[in-house]
Parts: structure tokens; C-alpha cells; sequence
């Protein structure tokens, strides 16, 4: 019995280089909550570096989006 | 797997897919006037709020009862953590009936998803994500504008202390940014969310169905887990759910409240 | 029930507005990728080169980041 499977192969693509970004963005604010929580006060000062690290990890992330609709 | 699955006798399987979303109750397959089941249930959706926010206020005390004691309690969280604090508590109150709609309307829709019987989140048809968003768009241009003036607003787009060579391109990267793909995440990330969840819940009921009644027997515990899964998900598209209805609102307002705001 | 809000404060803790700044980031990528990305795909068309979209991908991912850091990474 055999089937067919149609469709594109930027998919696959996609989906698997959503693995990388999504890691990613689990450490950096897993950092950010651990720094946090030992000081609270050093929250003003980590947020800007955990939001650069986010923009960071989420522009591959969307890069993946976007290649797999271009190419 | 294969071999496995040709022991079975009955009919194949077929996956879940956009198919499965399509519920006409009257009329045709192909005219875009048929009723269907999710236009039923998101009317149904309004009655229940009206009637539950009518129940809840008819008997105003000082000391609560249970109706009103929720009542006051979603609105009191809608009003404190996400108007107040996001628009200003100048002129947050204006905009207040808007969010509580928004909130209750996309929170009991979504909840549609996971009630028994019901099961059929309404937020899953693209359209109506598109329609809630497009009126936060309206909402907050026509707030901006009204407020700074027509080229005002244009020039506010651009935060200051910019080198001056740059200001074109970040300009036309703000334009496309408030005008274009906002409303188009608002949207998209309500509609994808609620459709990947339902898709989810589906695969994972089917799949848990056709293996327990056709599967080989090797098979019927790969049948049993898929139910075990498909409990587990659904207390997670609970909680996507709640936190879905709770981030449109938080950007509706945090949207009005950056239009309304002096200077970025 | 309904309490009077509390000041908002000075110190840089935020609650809601944290999360509405990642989905702010998580947009103003994607606008930028869209535009510049367009633009080049735009180019490639005309001048039937077809490199171009990348460039402009990568143009309008580092537009958009230098766009973050301004506002999101300095204050």
C-alpha cells in the first residue's frame, strides 16, 4: 500500500527551523527570570538586554516564516 | 506501521483538516450567505454575556452576591490592569466599554472550543479575528488622529534623536509597521492560535477514536495515550485560550494608549 | 472590589507593558522583513536579477532591529 504526500518542501523547512528560535527564546528568558528572581532590583537593568536577545532569536524565527512564503 | 495498520479491517483514515471547520446549517456549500454553525454560536455567545451582565447588575449592593461579585471582578481586572494602566487615567474610561467587549466576547467565544458538546472555538473562522481587529485599527488611528492632527500624527510615528539620514527609512518602516502589520498580527495570532488548538484537539480525539476501534492491538495503547493527550491539551488550550482573549485586549488598549500618548 | 490603582512606578517594572513589548518586537521584525523583503522582490521582478529579495530581507531585518534597539534597548 503506498500514499502520496504533495505539497512543499519549504514547510519541513520552516517547521524545523522554528526549533533553534524557539530554544532560543526559552533560554534567554529563562536567564532573565533567574536574574530576576535572585535580584529583583536588577529587573530595570535586564529588561533591555532580554528584549534585544528576544528581537534577536525572533528575527530567524521570522526569516524562516517569510523565506518558506518566498522561495 | 504499515504492516501493523493492514491488520486492521474498516475503513482508513483520514486526518483532520480545514474541512473539518466548515459546519453549514442552511443553505449551500458554496454561497456566501449559508448559515453555519459558528455564526449560530457567536449570536448565541452575545445573548449569553447580555444575560449574565444583566443578571449580574440587577440587584446592585454595597455587599456583592455571587453573579455580581464576578461581574464586578472581570471588570475591575479589565478596568485596573489593562485600562488604567495602559491608557492613562485621563481618559481610559472612553474606552473601557470596548475592552470589556473585546475581553468577554473573545473569552467566552474561545471557550466555546473546549465546552462539551460544543467544542467549536468561533474565533477559528479567520473572520472574525479579522473583524475585532479591524476595529482596534479603526479605533486607534482614528484616536491618533483626532488627538495630534493629521500630519501631527505622521510626525509622531518617528521617535526623536534619530540621525537625520535615517529618519526616511525608519518612517516608512514605522508606516508599514502601525498601518499594515499590526492589525495583521492582531488578528492572525488570535485566528492561528485558535485554529492550530481545534486542529490539535481533533487530530488527537480521531486519532484516539480510529485507533481504539480499528487498530491492531499492538495499537490500542498508541490509542489510549492519544485520549490520555488529547485530556492534557485540552487543559492547555484552556489556557491558550484565557491568555489569547487577555492579549488582544492588553494590545487594543496599549495600541489607543500609544496613540493617545504625548510623545513616544 | 474595585480598588484605587496603584501609582505607576518609576522604577522600570512594567507588568502588562513587558509582554505587549515583545509582541511589539515580534511586529516591527515582520514589518520590516515585509517592506524591504517587497522591495526587493519588487527589484528582482523588474530587473530580473534574483538576489535581490535577500538583500532586502536583510536590509529590512537590520532596519528593524536598529529600530528596537532604539526605542526598546536604550531606555
Amino acid at each position: 500500500m503506498t500514499g502520496e504526500i504533495s505539497g512543499s518542501l519549504n514547510l519541513i523547512g520552516f517547521g524545523l527551523s522554528a526549533i533553534g528560535p524557539g530554544v532560543g527564546i526559552g533560554l534567554i528568558f529563562a536567564a532573565y527570570i533567574n536574574g530576576v528572581a535572585r535580584q529583583p532590583e536588577a529587573r530595570g537593568m535586564l529588561q533591555p538586554i532580554a528584549f534585544l536577545g528576544f528581537a534577536l532569536a525572533e528575527a530567524l524565527a521570522l526569516f524562516g516564516l517569510v523565506l518558506a512564503f518566498v522561495l | 506501521m504499515s504492516p501493523l495498520v493492514l491488520a486492521a479491517q474498516g475503513e482508513s483514515f483520514t486526518p483532520p483538516g480545514k474541512e473539518d471547520f466548515w459546519w453549514p446549517i442552511l443553505g449551500s456549500d458554496t454561497s456566501p450567505w449559508t448559515l453555519t454553525r459558528p455564526a449560530v454560536m457567536a449570536i448565541l455567545s452575545v445573548v449569553l454575556i447580555g444575560w449574565f451582565l444583566l443578571a449580574a447588575t440587577r440587584h446592585r449592593s454595597i455587599v456583592p452576591g455571587r453573579l455580581q461579585f464576578v461581574g464586578e471582578g472581570a471588570y475591575g481586572f479589565i478596568r485596573e490592569s489593562i485600562g488604567r494602566d495602559l491608557i492613562g487615567s485621563r481618559d481610559f474610561l472612553k474606552f473601557m466599554p470596548l475592552l470589556f467587549t473585546q475581553f468577554t466576547l473573545i473569552l467566552v467565544n474561545n471557550l466555546f472550543g473546549i465546552i462539551p458538546f460544543v467544542q467549536y472555538p468561533t474565533m477559528s473562522r479567520f473572520g472574525f479575528p479579522v473583524a475585532l481587529a479591524a476595529i482596534t485599527y479603526i479605533t486607534f488611528h482614528a484616536v491618533g488622529f483626532r488627538k495630534k492632527g493629521f500630519v501631527g500624527y505622521f510626525k509622531d510615528l518617528v521617535p526623536p534623536g534619530l540621525p537625520a539620514w535615517i529618519v526616511p527609512f525608519i518612517f516608512l518602516l514605522e508606516f508599514v509597521d502601525k498601518f499594515i502589520t499590526r492589525p495583521l498580527t492582531l488578528s492572525l495570532r488570535l485566528f492561528a492560535n485558535m485554529f492550530a488548538g481545534h486542529l490539535l484537539l481533533l487530530v488527537f480525539i480521531l486519532g484516539a477514536e480510529y485507533l481504539l476501534l480499528h487498530g491492531a492491538p499492538a495499537l490500542k495503547i498508541a490509542g489510549v495515550l492519544s485520549g490520555v493527550l488529547a485530556i492534557v491539551m485540552t487543559f492547555f488550550e484552556l489556557l491558550v485560550e484565557v491568555l489569547q482573549a487577555y492579549i488582544f485586549t492588553l494590545l487594543t488598549a496599549l495600541y489607543i494608549g500609544g496613540a493617545l500618548a504625548e510623545e513616544h | 472590589m474595585v480598588t484605587p490603582a496603584p501609582q505607576r512606578p518609576s522604577d522600570g517594572h512594567d507588568g502588562p507593558l513587558e509582554e505587549a513589548r515583545a509582541w511589539g518586537i515580534v511586529s516591527y521584525l515582520l514589518a520590516g522583513l515585509l517592506t524591504f523583503g517587497g522591495f526587493g522582490m519588487f527589484a528582482d521582478h523588474l530587473l530580473g536579477t534574483s538576489w535581490l529579495v535577500l538583500i532586502g530581507l536583510l536590509a529590512g531585518a537590520a532596519l528593524a532591529f536598529y529600530l528596537i534597539w532604539f526605542r526598546y534597548g536604550t531606555r
